[in-house]
């Protein structure tokens, strides 16, 4: 059985620290977009922690939120794409297929989580910024929507070693980016085809939820929602 | 004549055929030779650590062959070198444990910054304009010791003296040794926001003068007064770490029961974000809270006083503590007796617990005394500081304190500024205090008057733009790193690594710098310098505190001395003990009537102290709750600002006695009404393409407040006013996302 | 009617096509200069990157797209107008058809140029064409983008035929009626036209077979075009009602911008004798009835969705009703319903001059319509935090005012081209009694056809 990737982000863990999001720069040459551009809402994030105020002062209270690509199995960018550069791999990613897009932004519109980016303009580093580009991940061009990959470079990296070494891969040797720097273990990355992985158990969570469930995208993240503490209750 | 001898010659012999044939500059580039052996495409894993703040996580970087355009021997070309690619947290290293926070993520931008200082400098127009010029290392070298040589000759060799940020490696030891045996001045270390007033605190309650390590993802129970301890105060990763754990237990664990945090502040910081409870607090009342507390959980019989040890002596009327009766306690602090009482009995039922104090509580004139009442509330449930394993606060073993034996910038810049101190020779060694320190020290105008400044920093700040040369460092990837951990862990923890790259630019490591000299003065230093290079200074420390065979060797695969390596330490104890301290009210600058707020700045999740400003990841970060980017700003009260007609995005004024500043406004339910927030690391006037001329600096405006008994700068008590301004000059707001409410019931529409 | 009414028809008629004034030379001169800044701001928008439109994160789409969906719905005045009035056999259809087709055929080419113009890559747009590719990739078939270029070419091509199928007899009549180039270029154009019986026969067959085809034709591409909003589950897009709602609004759009093509071209070339008030009281009334189905269909759309009451579709809602986009919203509504409707109904206001002003009106509310169905909606997904808002910078306005600039420009060298109205089809308006029929019987008699 092939693997289907997923991800489990555990809501009572994630601080807000957003070590994910640069983490996430760092590994997939996403472009510093500037000021002005910024100022347009062009800023690139691949992953970012949604944060939701709730109540007034002084009982108020703060959702954070890590969203990035759901990777849905029933993904509302796919379809749209005219030129099949938003297509869904054997693994289950929805895949961005740089040299095939044509710029239409259909399926960043489509998108109902809103984490598909667009190179509105050719992405540029100063040098010598462009010295740390990561070989292993394509630096895109100017009119290209480009998102969140679950890390496909390491992804396939690990498979191929594995392959070499002719053994299957283990629980947790594939960790995306964000997920290896998020302090506070809120991330976990597996396969949803083993039962016994990390993060199928945690998507059997009762705390387990999926974001924008009722539109039938079928999310392969799932978000386990914070818990509150009761004084009598042990876990 | 060995391969790479050989292949040296003919690429030697080829470039200069290509240059002589050739017109085009694209042909005429030198390709050198690599090097280091890598194969192209393989990545290799090299240990570093990070230096960006003092929690000293242990980092892998990761290493991949790439072709970069450097200046070798004065000659422009192209070179296949190793380039650092990605930094991840050393799972070696039991500070970071395989994670990295986000500033860590983006240190890696430090030593391919397009600003960076890569050659050594020389002024060339007036003092703080700016025009600087290329020159070589031996003219930089001969610039640097004829300037030792002279005060040496006039015998007047205190008149140098070393300024540094706080650090906590060799490279102190080094610039101690060197003042010493050279006759210079104490160095002076710049640290303003630093926790001096905790460590004073804890060496009064429990004998070690240092910040405590605490074992959060044991705690049940957090309670934490104003301390930012997942985003940028002490060990924001191993403490973040230890949160997870202690909602969720350990990732493969059956999880135990859920902890609980309580955040006690004034305004919501990324960490009270995450609280069960966030509950406002009166600044500069922490220390009658915790009393408080303490109180109830005496008086409910939930602990015995004796419990407290040392600790309760530090504070005046235990373990009576009748002035911190909860109804007492709400009047000062404004938070309800019954929730005192309920929270004190949860705190003493649900062990383990602790109590941190960090952050703005300390940075008010009486912080001393909410230090003292803290500690006596840790010790009193259990919580005595001794690292034992049992309980789940501690204080670290490690090699030896360092830190405070320099002096602190504020007695210098004092002395400095009467005259008293007649500085001749400055070395400035990345610290930035003309950005970081209150107007009234009068800082730019002090450093100005020393006739010489040497700096090695990397880059042109509004410090570093007064020298007179420039020696530029190495960056933390190009050179020989170390760090001793104050808290994190129970440790010890050394952490150290060789070089992750070659360097890039014609830079040189600062301590090589620093022996180089010594080597070259006119007058040897008495004794001279034990070591050739620092390499061999890490050597010698390495097996100074662990004698096996191979211990130079594994650290320097490992990332450093860690447990279990053959060390055994002691915490480094001092004397306890200091007259007994009851509550006194804050005091504030500025007058109540015309200046109604207090003025919190805070370190941003970002920039932390504005040293990180110049890193452009970090400026297009959304603050986390904010959500700004490249942007300073000034966070109100929705009461506050509806009062004021300040709407989110309009340009206020904030004014204290000391300085005005121009900032947008953000409307944020996390704060009291009487606060007014912001956020330092913006407001630079010169640092970097990214960070000059972007926003304001809080610091800018803050009055020379001090905590009496150790001087620190009491950053959180001064007053402003503020005000709409009616013509913005310039900056802008630039926000990441739409809402700040998620449910339309909460969208006013 | 005399021989010499006739002629003097076919004078007046053919006088724009044989004779260029000073007045032609400027305002085409004005509209060619308007039309080329639109094109370099195009070459400057490929050059620099879409990132100099005002499309942001999450409004990807903004006046491009409007403009896309604009222009094809003014489409619908021409060829979907002229077929209706042709198979009903409206006899007052005869001065209009013409001037409404050509207002199709152009509009869709410009409409069409909005797709490419709207790309990351307009480089790459002919990756939309399925042809067996080295690539190995057919366009996907599932994408409603590859149904508007099927749906498009479609519409545009038959356009075209059925613009080009009732000008034979006039291109004959201009060969036959001057010398030189123009008699070699109409000779080649007039398809050999000689107007017998049998030639007759076929042209009308041909037109009513087309004038039955192109009906659903005009009807499914409108209706694709709003599937490229209502098949992604956006907030307010994902409504069935959006393919009648969108052909409505097209007609809707396309009778008034007919309505104003005509009453320009009647005073610029002196046609008043031609287009006549009733014209213009007829379209009026289609206009009328369009804009109480539009009104219809508003009204609908709404209320559904304020009755469904879901979140993430109630703040698209009120945004618009209430909030950020509620001035253009009402501006709007004043312009396709509060102001056509007294100036349509009561029969004291009724006037070719208030018909104008109504298609003003309805063109500017339309436009809006198409931005207020775009915008809002992708504003306010349904991920709060990225919520976000548009304003269009100025190549989009400059290429947005070049559009309507290229529509006066190819009309205007158009009615250069061909008489602007049908000559032969008024010469049969003219004599109902010897109409085509009474050449038929002759043919049938002469044994020509069967």
């Amino acid at each position: 059985m092939p693997h289907h990737w997923g991800m489990a982000v555990d809501l009572d863990r994630c601080t807000g620290c957003e070590a994910c999001v640069v983490a996430c720069h760092a590994e997939n040459n996403i472009a510093t977009v500037g000021d002005s551009e910024a100022a347009r809402g062009r800023a690139m994030h691949w992953i970012r922690v949604e944060r939701y105020w709730e109540g007034e002062f002084p009982e108020v209270k703060v959702k954070f939120r890590p969203v990035f690509c759901q990777q849905c199995d029933n993904a509302p960018c796919e379809p749209v794409c005219p030129t099949y550069a938003s297509a869904h791999s054997e693994e289950g990613l929805n895949a961005q297929i740089y040299n095939r897009c044509i710029g239409t932004r259909y399926c960043a519109n489509a998108c109902t989580y809103n984490v598909r980016f667009f190179n509105f303009y050719p992405p540029a580093w100063e040098k010598p910024l462009h010295l740390q580009l990561n070989p292993d991940v394509s630096v895109r061009e100017g009119g290209v929507m480009e998102k969140c990959t679950f890390c496909v470079q390491r992804i396939n990296a690990a498979e191929v070693a594995a392959g070499m070494q002719k053994r299957t891969l283990m629980d947790g040797e594939i960790q995306p980016a964000c997920v290896q720097s998020c302090t506070a273990n809120a991330l976990v990355f597996g396969d949803l085809n083993d039962p016994e992985s990390a993060v199928s158990k945690l998507a059997e969570s009762p705390r387990g939820t999926k974001l924008l469930e009722e539109l039938g995208t079928k999310p392969k993240v799932t978000y386990l929602l914070k818990e509150s503490w009761h004084e009598s209750r042990g876990a | 004549m060995d391969r790479r001898d050989f292949l040296k010659i003919t690429a030697a012999s080829g470039a200069s055929a290509t240059l002589a044939s050739c017109g085009n500059p694209e042909h005429s580039m030198v390709r050198f030779i690599p090097e280091e052996e890598l194969s192209g495409g393989v990545a290799v894993w090299k240990p570093s650590i990070c230096p960006l703040c003092p929690a000293g996580c242990g980092m892998l970087v990761r290493v991949m062959d790439g072709e970069a355009e450097v200046i070798r021997n004065g000659k422009k070309g192209t070179i296949q070198m190793g380039l650092a690619k990605k930094l991840e947290g050393n799972p070696n290293h039991p500070i970071s444990q395989g994670k990295l926070c986000v500033r860590g993520q983006a240190a890696i931008q430090v030593t391919y910054h397009p600003d960076r200082i890569i050659h050594p400098l020389k002024r060339s127009g007036a003092r703080g304009t700016g025009p600087f010029q290329e020159i070589t290392w031996d003219e930089a070298m001969s610039m640097l010791v004829s300037q030792l040589n002279g005060l040496a000759a006039s015998g007047n060799q205190k008149a140098a003296v070393f300024l540094t940020k706080p650090m906590r490696d060799q490279r102190q030891t080094l610039i101690s040794e060197f003042s010493s045996r050279f006759g210079a001045s104490v160095p002076v270390t710049f640290d303003p926001l630093g926790d001096h007033v905790l460590r004073r605190a804890n060496a009064r309650s429990f004998g070690y003068d240092q910040l405590p390590t605490f074992d959060i993802g044991r705690s049940r129970y957090v309670l934490s007064f104003g301390a930012d301890f997942l985003g940028t105060w002490n060990s924001p990763v191993t403490q973040s770490i230890g949160y997870g754990d202690m909602r969720q237990g350990k990732l493969q664990d059956q999880p135990a029961k859920r902890g609980k945090f309580v955040q006690f502040e004034a305004r919501m910081s990324q960490t009270g974000a995450n609280a069960d409870e966030w509950i406002p607090v009166n600044p500069g009342t922490e220390g009658v809270l915790a009393l408080g507390l303490a109180h109830v959980i005496m008086k409910a019989g939930l602990r015995k006083p004796e419990a407290v040890g040392a600790a309760g002596s530090q504070i005046a009327g235990w373990p009576g503590l009748a002035d911190y009766a909860p109804e007492e306690v709400e009047k000062r602090t404004g938070v309800k007796a019954e929730r005192v009482k309920r929270i004190a009995k949860e705190f003493a039922n649900n062990g383990p617990a602790i109590a941190i104090i960090g952050g703005s509580p300390l940075a008010h004139t009486n912080g001393m005394f909410g230090a003292l009442a803290v500690n006596a509330l840790n010790a009193l449930i259990g919580n005595a500081g001794a690292g034992n394993g049992e309980s789940p606060m501690g204080f670290m073993r490690q090699p030896k304190p360092n830190a405070d034996q320099n002096r602190h910038f504020e007695s210098f810049i004092a002395d400095a500024a009467q005259n008293n101190e007649r500085v001749k020779v400055l070395l400035l060694h990345e610290a930035n205090p003309v950005y970081g320190s209150p107007p009234a020290w009068r800082v730019r105008e002090t450093l100005s008057k020393i006739p010489f400044i040497a700096s090695f920093g990397s880059f042109i700040d509004e410090t570093s733009i007064l020298a007179d040369l420039i020696l530029p460092d190495h960056s933390f990837l190009e050179s020989w790193v170390d760090h001793i951990a104050e808290s994190g862990d129970s440790g010890p923890v050394i952490g150290l690594a060789p070089p992750a790259m070659h360097a890039l630019h014609q830079t040189r490591a600062m301590p090589d710098v620093l022996l180089d000299a010594s080597r070259k003065l006119a007058k040897p230093l008495g004794p001279p310098m034990p070591w050739k290079s620092y390499e061999e200074m890490l050597k010698a420390s390495v097996e100074a505190v662990d004698p096996s065979k191979d211990a130079w060797k594994s650290a320097q695969q490992l990332g450093g001395v860690m447990p279990p390596a053959n060390v055994s330490l002691p915490a480094p104890q001092t004397t306890r003990g200091g007259s007994p301290l009851s509550y006194s009210e804050p005091q504030f600058d500025g007058d109540a009537g015309q200046f109604p707020f207090h003025f919190l700045p805070f370190q941003s999740q970002a920039f932390l102290d504005g040293s990180l400003a110049h890193l452009p990841w970090l400026q297009e970060l959304p603050d986390v709750l904010t959500t700004a980017m490249w942007s300073s700003w000034v966070e109100l009260n929705p009461q506050t600002a509806a009062r004021l007609g300040i709407a989110a995005g309009d340009t206020i004024e904030v004014s204290s006695n000391h300085g005005n500043l121009q900032s947008p406004a953000v409307i944020s339910p996390g704060i009291a009404p009487n606060i007014i927030a912001m956020p330092m690391g913006q407001g630079h006037e010169t640092f970097t393409r990214f960070a000059s001329g972007r926003g304001a600096n809080p610091i800018s405006i803050l009055a020379p407040m001090t905590e009496p008994e150790t001087g620190s700068l009491a950053w959180a008590a001064t007053r402003v006013r503020v005000a709409k301004v009616q013509s913005p000059s310039k900056s802008k707001l630039i926000l990441f996302a739409g809402s700040l409410r998620e449910h339309p019931e909460d969208i006013g529409r | 009617m005399s021989r010499a009414a006739h002629n003097s028809l076919a004078d007046d008629l053919l006088r724009p096509v044989l004779h260029s004034s000073r007045a032609f030379y400027i305002t085409a001169a004005i509209l060619g200069t308007i039309v080329l800044c639109g094109l370099s701001t195009w070459f400057y928008q490929i050059y620099y990157g879409i990132g100099v439109t005002g499309d942001n994160w999450p409004v990807f789409w903004g006046f491009h797209e409007t403009n896309f969906v604009f222009w094809i719905g003014i489409s619908h005045a021409g060829t979907l107008i002229s077929a209706i009035l042709r198979i009903v056999n409206a006899t007052w259809r005869r001065p209009v058809t013409r001037c409404a087709e050509v207002i199709t055929a152009f509009a869709l080419m410009i409409g069409a140029m909005f797709p490419l113009i709207h790309l990351g890559r307009p480089w790459l747009a002919w990756w939309l064409i399925p042809y067996p590719s080295e690539r190995g990739l057919w366009p996907n078939y599932r994408s409603p983008l590859v149904w508007d270029f099927f749906a498009i070419n479609t519409y545009l091509l038959s356009s075209l035929l059925f613009l080009a199928l009732p000008a034979i007899p006039d291109m004959a009549l201009i060969r036959d009626r001057t010398k030189g180039w123009r008699r070699t270029l109409y000779g080649k154009l007039s398809l050999g036209w000689q107007g017998t019986p049998k030639q007759w026969h076929r042209l009308e067959s041909a037109m009513h077979l087309m004038a039955l085809a192109i009906i659903p034709i005009a009807v499914s591409v409108h209706t694709i075009v709003s599937f490229d909003f209502s098949m992604a589950v956006v907030p307010m897009w994902h409504s069935t009602i959006f393919g009648p709602y969108f052909v409505a609004g097209a007609i809707f759009s396309g009778i008034a911008a007919l309505n104003i093509v005509m009453a320009v071209i009647r005073k610029l070339l002196h046609l008043e004798k031609y287009l006549q008030p009733v014209h213009f009281q007829n379209l009026g009334k289609l206009m009328l009835a369009m804009s109480l189905l539009w009104g219809y269909f508003v009204f609908n759309e709404r209320l559904v969705t304020w009755y469904g009451n879901t979140t993430h579709e109630m703040t698209a809602l009120w945004s618009t009703q209430m909030g950020r986009y509620s001035p253009l919203f009402w501006t709007m509504v004043f312009c396709n319903f509060i102001l056509p409707f007294p100036l349509l109904t009561i029969k004291r206001l009724r006037s070719i001059t208030s018909t104008v002003v109504a298609s003003c009106g309805v063109v500017v509310g339309m436009w809006i319509e198409r931005f207020l169905i775009i915008v809002p909606s992708l504003s306010y997904k349904s991920m709060p935090y990225s919520w976000g808002s548009y304003m269009p910078r100025w190549p989009e306005i400059v290429i947005l005012a070049s559009s309507f600039a290229a529509m006066g420009l190819l009309y205007l060298l158009f009615s250069k081209f061909i008489p602007i109205i049908s000559i032969w089809e008024m010469k049969v308006g003219e004599h109902p009694e010897i109409q085509i029929a009474a050449q038929v019987q002759e043919a049938e008699a002469a044994g020509e056809l069967t």
